[in-house]
């Protein structure tokens, strides 16, 4: 028996061409509009907790208690290489790095900024984020009197490559000192601390201008390969200030909750378009064979065969729409991950808000299978009103108002 | 075969525009008749067709199929009736358009769930008899209204049922179909012995059959 309706629920959904295309057609499109969206913001949202977590915080970073607080390089750690070494010693820890950093002033011969001076070892910065890929200008070859500035702090400062900054800070011993650099690279990493108020410098010299010793780091950022080390290296470092990524950049966090609440209004919209598309096609289809289900129902055929046939029709169109919106979607969206959306007109806004030039989008397979359950659903329940208005139908009205 | 014990059907019931559509009806018909309802338009034909087949219900009586009474049966077992045991020929030929010929012939067998090898050997006899054999794989919009009901015709008797219900099978068809379509119901009454009863007032129906049963508004003449 549903072989027989199968058949016929087949037949219907390919030889109504117009109807298949039409259904099709809105499915495919809305999809894949909607798949774009969900990769761009996700891709938006992964993007900056990437360039966040490789250029400063890493999955969880390690401080000296009171550190974050205040600021001040007397809280520091000063065993750098014993805990580096142990946490190398932590399965799924993948990288780590140590960095010195001092709060001061930036100067150029007419501006003056605040800022930080973070020492830090490049090769190490190359493994632990590939630190090479934030430099728009010049190259990380600093040479020994040569610094990397982020890109807002040198534009503030109107400062170039080649340019000189002075950097003046309080060191250790609590006296003023200055330190001058060439600018040798200019850092664009989409994370707003570090292009505004940032410049980076080979740590041993750092530590030499603070008056600390060669063993001392503010910082030891680790990258880890699962969130299982994340929990033991907060409970094998009580004694610092262990801090995850959520943690230290709560900002981050809610702004990818929000992508993902932005992701499923857009999805919940699209998909009610797509269900009242598919409701009116269905709705104008199934009154138009109103005939032909009276024909059918005073051959032998029940109603519930006409319900199951129609809503296979229903499945087939849904599915027919699925496989089209899912290569299309597909395809937008890996144009989108491999060329990115350019949105260069509107950098300086978008680096405002930590945001990169080019948006690139995400792949995952979730926005499929979420589409495909959604589209299902979406192509059952459109059919339920139409077909109140063929439940009660009496054949004799359909065959006498045609004969 | 088939017993009709004053029947009574109204349509707009309790209404001013009420209308007493059949009149204390009763009637027998035998198992192999070939007989024909006629009468004026509007004369109830149509009604005691649909009742008969019960596509329709009554107001009161009661109708017979062999030994069982039908008129009162819940929806799906009347729908099983139409299935199993009546086979209806319509004015316009009410074909299902997605369907093929072989399909549509077939469909009846397949609700049936008939085995496929009964139904291919039946869908190729029916249409040898009703000289349609050319035309399986056809969808019905593109065979002649001649053409097309005789797949209706071929679609009602396929499932062999006990009787076959034809409202105005010729108002639709030219004389010369109309011959043709009377010959081979004639034939399909004679060889497979099955019960047709006609709706019509078409004079050459009328004087094709071995029975007229008259109505005149509703009522038995």
């Amino acid at each position: 028996m549903y072989k027989t309706i199968i058949n016929i629920a087949l037949k219907n959904a390919y030889l109504r061409k117009s109807r298949a295309i039409l259904l099709i057609l809105m499915i495919s499109l809305s999809m894949g509009v909607m798949l774009s969206i969900e990769g761009l913001y996700d891709g938006l949202a992964a993007n900056m907790i990437d360039k966040s977590k490789r250029s400063d915080s890493g999955e969880i970073s390690i401080y000296a208690k009171e550190y974050r607080e205040n600021k001040d390089m007397k809280f520091n750690i000063k065993n750098t290489q014993d805990i580096i070494t142990e946490l190398k010693s932590i399965d799924g820890v993948s990288s780590v790095v140590s960095r010195f950093s001092i709060q001061g002033l930036s100067q150029s011969a007419t501006k003056s900024y605040p800022s930080s001076l973070v020492g830090v070892d490049f090769e190490d910065e190359e493994v632990f984020g590939k630190f090479s890929e934030f430099v728009e200008v010049g190259d990380l070859n600093l040479g020994k009197r040569g610094c990397a500035i982020g890109k807002e702090l040198a534009k503030n400062l109107k400062l170039h490559l080649g340019s000189k900054v002075i950097f003046t800070a309080r060191d250790a011993h609590g006296d003023i000192q200055s330190i001058m650099f060439r600018i040798k690279a200019i850092i664009n990493s989409t994370n707003i601390t570090i292009d505004n108020q940032t410049i980076f410098t080979n740590k041993s010299r750092v530590l030499s201008y603070a008056g600390v010793a060669q063993n001392t780091s503010t910082q030891i950022a680790i990258r880890t390969a699962s969130n299982s080390c994340i929990t033991i290296i907060k409970d094998k470092f009580q004694n610092y200030d262990a801090k995850d990524f959520k943690e230290l950049n709560p900002m981050l966090k809610q702004m990818q909750d929000m992508m993902k609440i932005f992701n499923k209004v857009t999805f919940f919209i699209v998909m009610f378009v797509v269900f009242i598309g598919i409701l009116g096609v269905m709705y104008v289809s199934i009154l138009d064979r109103v005939r032909e289900f009276g024909i059918m129902l005073a051959l032998g055929y029940k109603y519930t065969y006409i319900r199951t046939q129609v809503i296979f029709e229903a499945l087939f169109l849904g599915l027919g729409g699925f496989v089209f919106g899912s290569i299309l979607g597909f395809i937008l969206l890996y144009i989108l991950k491999h060329h990115g959306l350019d949105l260069s007109k509107f950098a300086d806004g978008m680096a405002s808000f930590g945001m990169a030039n080019i948006l690139y989008a995400n792949i995952k397979l979730i926005y499929f299978t979420s589409s495909f359950f959604a589209i299902i659903f979406a192509s059952i329940l459109s059919v339920f009103l139409p077909l109140k208005k063929i439940k009660n139908l009496n054949p004799t009205e359909v065959i006498k108002a045609d004969s | 075969m088939i017993k009709l014990q004053n029947i009574q059907k109204y349509f707009y019931k309790g209404e001013p525009r009420e209308v007493h559509a059949l009149n204390d009806i009763s009637l027998t018909i035998k198992k192999g008749e070939f007989l024909a309802l006629t009468g004026s338009s509007g004369c109830g034909k149509t009604t005691l067709l649909n009742a008969i087949g019960v596509l329709d219900s009554i107001d009161s009586g009661e109708i017979y199929l062999g030994n069982k009474e039908i008129s009162q049966l819940t929806k799906d077992e009347k729908t099983d009736i139409r299935l199993n045991d009546i086979g209806f020929v319509f004015q316009a030929y009410n074909l299902v358009p997605v369907l093929n010929v072989r399909e549509n012939i077939s469909f009846i067998m397949k609700l049936q769930g008939t085995a496929q090898e009964i139904i291919d050997a039946r869908v190729i006899e029916v249409a040898n008899i009703l000289e349609i054999q050319d035309k399986l794989d056809s969808l019905p919009s593109l065979l002649s209204g001649g053409q097309q009901q005789r797949v209706a015709v071929a679609r009602a008797v396929a499932s062999r049922p006990k009787i076959i219900l034809a409202d105005e099978p010729t108002a639709n068809l030219d004389s010369k179909n109309s011959k043709a379509l009377m010959d081979m119901m004639r034939e399909l009454n004679r060889v497979e012995d099955v019960t047709i009863v006609f709706a019509s007032h078409d004079e050459f129906v009328v004087n094709s059959v071995d029975r007229v049963i008259k109505l005149d508004d509703g009522k038995l003449l």
